[in-house]
């Protein structure tokens, strides 16, 4: 928790600086998307098939040309069914049931997002956020669940590029991919990490 | 500052709204996936000591922690019908309960409209003695389950239990009727007749150790 609180910090800093610079743009930029996530590392474990629904939205502070600050926020919801097997648990107990994995994550985070090229048709950027994810696991025995939720850090790298629509505006397709760090250490799960693919769109409010 | 604040407050409501999107599982579940079958046993018992064994002629019916009666249904039927071709097949000569059987086979159906956490121990708290032991000829003895063992399981419908009784050696282990297996089916549709005989054959396929 000691790191979450460190990152969670500089991420608030990064923010209350960018304050100045929002209040003289006064350029608020709002975002969303859709995005596949990918489970990975000891995720995959738990549930190998793609997060086919996954959503995002978020706020933007422009503190220049090419670096904004914001907070989002994430929804991806995963599942995987098992076949019948028979699970031994050592001590004379034996379990046959199909199970069913289901995660829904809930990222909330602050971040930063810095544009490589101030003119162009494409516009490279890479971002970095972090903050919380709220992740509920439901584990399913046949019809029998077990559900827990729990506030874990979560910490995520992006890269992708913007198309800008309009040579006035800062409106924008945003296509990327990601990668989201997030540690469980509960249930039998250590992390739920995913590679992400998003495509969204981003347009200023005046 | 106040537009922002709606900003974030309308962000967080559609995420949460998008989160009824989710996937939910016992949509995706037919009847016989939607069954488990638990079984346990007693992991110091030599199983092929026994040879014989009896099986109760009817069923103990148990609804909220009270025995409220004993029947023989068709599923019933089928059920202890099918317990006992198991059990001959893998070796086990079926006698009369006046015969001085090695095991004694006992099945509950047991209904319980409350949740919460499945453990066998209670499971013989509440019920122990549920076959006075006079009826297998073992007057004044206790029933005693194999351990403590405790389900992680909601409990939203019934279930069929199976128990096997270990009477050959009641007397040797202090007038204790110990089980020395149990086997617990629960899910959707688990008491109809045409799935009777397949959620024995899963309890017993399960537990390839337990033949003469």
């Amino acid at each position: 928790m000691r790191t979450f609180f460190q990152y969670t910090g500089v991420a608030a800093v990064i923010i209350i600086l960018a304050c100045p610079a929002l209040h003289a743009q006064n350029s608020l930029e709002i975002s969303g998307g859709y995005n596949i996530n990918i489970p990975t590392s000891s995720f995959k474990d738990y549930i190998s098939h793609p997060g086919y629904k996954g959503f995002n939205v978020g706020l933007a502070y422009p503190i220049n040309d090419q670096l904004r600050v914001g907070l989002s926020f994430g929804y991806n919801d995963f599942y995987q069914k098992y076949p019948r097997q028979v699970y031994h648990n050592g001590s004379g107990s034996d379990i046959s049931a199909v199970v069913s994995n289901s995660v829904q994550q809930l990222p909330v985070l602050l971040g930063v997002n810095y544009t490589l090229v101030k003119k162009g048709f494409i516009r490279p950027y890479v971002g970095a956020g972090t903050g919380i994810n709220i992740a509920t696991l439901d584990q399913y025995l046949g019809e029998f669940d077990d559900p827990h939720t729990r506030v874990k850090w979560a910490v995520k790298g992006e890269a992708g590029f913007y198309i800008p629509l309009s040579s006035t505006s800062t409106t924008a397709i945003k296509v990327g991919g990601s990668y989201n760090y997030m540690p469980y250490n509960s249930d039998g799960v250590k992390n739920l990490d995913t590679w992400g693919i998003e495509a969204g769109v981003r347009f200023p409010i005046h | 500052m106040k537009k922002i604040g709606w900003l974030t407050g309308g962000a967080l409501l559609m995420i949460i709204t998008l989160g009824s999107c989710r996937k939910d599982p016992l949509n995706n579940l037919t009847n016989d996936e939607s069954r488990i079958y638990i079984s346990n046993y007693d992991t110091t018992a030599n199983f092929s000591s026994y040879t014989t064994f009896s099986i109760a002629d009817s069923v103990d019916v148990i609804e909220n922690n009270q025995l409220t009666g004993r029947e023989r249904s068709s599923f019933d039927s089928t059920v202890l019908t099918t317990i006992g071709s198991i059990l001959q097949q893998r070796g086990y000569q079926k006698v009369s309960r006046e015969s001085s059987p090695d095991l004694a086979i006992a099945v509950s159906r047991v209904y319980n409209t409350s949740t919460g956490v499945f453990s066998y121990g209670d499971y013989w708290d509440y019920y122990g003695g549920y076959w006075d032991p006079y009826y297998w000829g073992y007057g004044g003895f206790g029933y005693y389950p194999p351990y403590y063992a405790v389900g992680v399981y909601s409990i939203t419908n019934g279930g069929m239990e199976i128990d096997a009784l270990d009477l050959k050696n009641a007397s040797a282990h202090g007038n204790k009727i110990t089980a020395i297996w149990t086997g617990l089916a629960r899910g959707e549709q688990t008491f109809q007749t045409a799935n009777a005989a397949a959620e024995v054959q899963a309890l017993f396929d399960q537990s390839a150790y337990f033949k003469h």
